[in-house]
């Protein structure tokens, strides 16, 4: 009993303590969700056997009917361009700002800082203010377009098919740009500045600086940056149900706005969990690069 | 003076049984703290009677999916306001409180005197699970002086759809900012209800939705936006933005309900009045959608007779619902009380009238995936991604599969 106690206190047991705690919380508040997830994709759920803690097998079906659904294609396209259009959007933007700022000119620090507000906004706040920007007849961006005469009529970005994705991309960009920034900017600051002076001496240009000391330095940071970008990406929600409702006529549904409207507008739950089944299998290898770019951080 | 009577008959109540009332609290949530369910509650809560009723405002888009999860989690008020469609799904499946027996019981609620239409909306399977908050319907509101100065008689504003749609091309003037009509054929039940009654009148109905003559009505929506004669957000707007549009001189004609008119009087600077919905030509059928809520007891309350006296207490006051929030009584034999101003008084006429040719929307237990199929119907037209009839086809036959 008192060695237990002993290696509890000051031996491997107080390891082993530490990774019991971390891993029962996992299971319990992460493992748990996930597998019940899974498991109702496999059955018939409705609102009123929700509180059930069985369901009726329903096998393959709600699987078959994701894939039969006329959306489902439409969903999956606008979803790629919607992800991969705010990760590599945010990212450059985010690194541009990262760079510049690093600088360090009077106040750059602040100014950094002030970005940040941006982020910390709830997601539906954000949502708002963008719809009343992107509205059609008296919206802000419609006449600062105008006014630069670089548009004819209004563009009515959250009613039109063909803008209505692209409305809430602008404002997610716009939304995550900051948080790349911030990440971004902590991996400049840790390379070492000596690295820099060296290559300047050795005749060096900022751009082959750039690419052959900043860029493989921060490998680390951007694989981190990229694969929480696209987990963010992914988790956006508040800002279609504040721009477009995945409207109309669902062009700017994406997987986990559709997954939500099965679930909780349709109340067809097992539906709603297949996306989330497939979309956690694209989450989780997209965690597993984020695990080897910090695993990567570390032996550094 | 309602009141008071109410309130000594339900002091008597108490009395008579001797026992000391105890205090309860009843929680009711509905989508607007100002509805007349909420101010009733309030009073009712300030009658010595012993029952408090806490009230939670929950938007109007929320309120169905928050209640189904409340209900799945057991943790649902005691009393809700529910939209009308909403209403069989809960019951449907012994969500509500059967009030049928206390129904018959009662000296104030006379469930005979209620309106086929939100009679049907609050029965299933022959039983009563709720009352009516009120009765509205759309219709058609014109600015008078945008007619007169597009020189149109504001004396004879359009009848049918055709006349509909030159007036619409008359009244719009883009150089001024003003499109020529507002609706809203947003994704949401509030477009369903929008549409529906101009499906009715082409013939159909919404487990017909692809009969002949449903395409004319989509068509005439079509053209509205594609001609640039409604705003192009009408497709992501609601009722409530549209109007505001029409409020603030940029539509010369709105569709939409009785709920607006006190803010109409209040903020329009200009002369309006209300008409019926066009028909379809001629001598056509008349048809309109029956909106507004119902009011229901949960099941698992803990205390049924004090939320059914609150029932009680609402029924009591219904003649307030016209005057006071500008809804049309759902029971019969409820005067129009004069409200003072002579374009609300008028309005009534002609809500009234069009209330006749209101439809319900179900009953049905699955009413919001029905409607959802609408949605999708009508906004792939309007945004050009199908043809009419196809997306129609298609609708009819995944309601088929939902109702069968």
């Amino acid at each position: 009993m008192t060695r237990i106690l002993r290696s509890l206190r000051d031996g491997i047991g107080f390891d082993v303590m530490l990774v019991i705690i971390a891993l029962s919380y996992l299971l319990v508040f992460a493992g748990l969700p996930l597998i019940y997830n899974v498991i109702i994709s496999f059955q018939t759920v409705d609102v009123f056997s929700l509180g059930t803690l069985w369901h009726p097998n329903a096998g393959f079906d709600n699987y078959r009917a994701i894939f039969d659904d006329p959306l489902a294609g439409r969903v999956l396209w606008q979803t790629i361009v919607f992800t991969l259009g705010s990760v590599a959007l945010q990212f450059t933007l985010g690194f541009a700002l990262a760079l510049f700022f690093h600088q360090n000119f009077t106040g750059a620090t602040w100014i950094r800082g002030l970005f940040l507000a941006a982020w910390v906004m709830p997601g539906l706040v954000v949502g708002v203010l963008w719809n009343w920007l992107l509205s059609g007849d008296f919206g802000v961006i419609n006449h600062l377009l105008e006014s630069f005469g670089l548009i004819e009529d209004p563009v009515f970005w959250r009613s039109n098919v063909e803008t209505s994705l692209y409305a809430v991309l602008i404002a997610n960009i716009w939304y995550g740009t900051p948080f790349n920034m911030i990440l971004l900017a902590v991996g400049l600051a840790a390379i070492p500045g000596d690295l820099y002076e060296a290559a300047e001496l050795d005749g060096a240009n900022a751009f082959q600086r750039f690419w052959t000391i900043t860029l493989p330095m921060m490998r680390a940071t951007i694989g981190a940056v990229l694969a929480l970008g696209i987990i963010f990406t992914l988790q956006q929600f508040d800002l279609f149900a504040a721009i477009t409702q995945g409207g109309p006529a669902g062009s700017s549904t994406v997987a986990q706005y559709w997954s939500w409207q099965l679930s909780f507008r349709e109340f067809d739950f097992g539906r709603g969990a297949v996306i989330s089944v497939l979309m956690i299998i694209v989450v989780l290898f997209v965690s597993l690069i984020y695990v080897r770019s910090t695993k990567a951080e570390t032996q550094l | 003076m309602t009141r008071l009577v109410y309130a000594s008959v339900l002091a008597l109540m108490t009395g008579a049984g001797g026992a000391a009332a105890q205090d309860v609290t009843l929680t009711l949530w509905t989508e607007s703290a100002t509805a007349p369910e909420s101010v009733f509650a309030q009073e009712f809560s300030a009658i010595d009677n012993g029952v408090t009723i806490e009230i939670r405002e929950i938007r109007f888009d929320d309120l169905v999916t928050d209640t189904l999860r409340a209900v799945a989690t057991g943790t649902n008020p005691d009393l809700i306001a529910i939209d009308n469609p909403d209403h069989a799904a809960f019951a449907s499946r012994g969500a509500f409180l059967d009030i049928t027996d206390q129904v018959a019981a009662s000296d104030v609620i006379d469930i005979d005197a209620v309106f086929d239409g939100p009679r049907a909306s609050l029965t299933w399977d022959g039983r009563i699970y709720g009352i009516p908050r009120a009765s509205n319907t759309i219709a058609l509101y014109y600015n008078r002086d945008l007619f007169a100065a597009a020189g149109l008689d504001p004396d004879s504003p359009p009848r049918t759809w055709d006349e509909l749609l030159e007036a619409a091309r008359a009244l719009t003037d883009p150089e001024n900012d003003v499109y020529g009509i507002a609706f809203s054929a947003r994704a949401s039940e509030e477009g369903t209800f929008q549409f529906l009654p101009w499906a009715q009148m082409a013939g159909g109905s919404f487990d017909n939705i692809n009969a002949e003559g449903v395409a004319d009505a989509l068509a005439l929506w079509k053209a509205f936006l594609d001609e640039g004669l409604a705003s192009p957000d009408t497709l992501t707007r609601g009722q409530w933005d549209s109007t505001g549009t029409f409020n603030g001189g940029n539509a010369a004609m709105v569709i939409s309900g009785p709920w607006e008119l006190g803010r109409m009087a209040s903020d329009a600077a200009f002369d309006w009045g209300v008409t019926l919905l066009p028909v379809r030509e001629e001598g056509g059928v008349r048809a309109s959608a029956l909106g507004d809520f119902n009011l229901a007891i949960f099941a698992n309350t803990d205390h049924p007779d004090e939320a059914f006296a609150f029932l009680e207490y609402y029924m009591s006051q219904v003649d307030r619902v016209w005057p006071e929030f500008t809804r049309l009584p759902s029971v019969a034999g409820v005067a129009l009380a004069p409200t003072g101003d002579a374009r609300i008084d008028a309005a009534a006429q002609v809500f009234t009238e069009q209330l006749s040719y209101a439809r319900n929307r179900g009953p049905h237990p699955d009413w919001p995936r029905i409607s959802q199929e609408i949605q999708t119907a009508f906004q792939s037209v309007l945004t050009g991604q199908a043809e009419a009839q196809e997306a129609l086809d298609e609708a009819a036959e995944r309601i088929d599969g939902i109702i069968n």
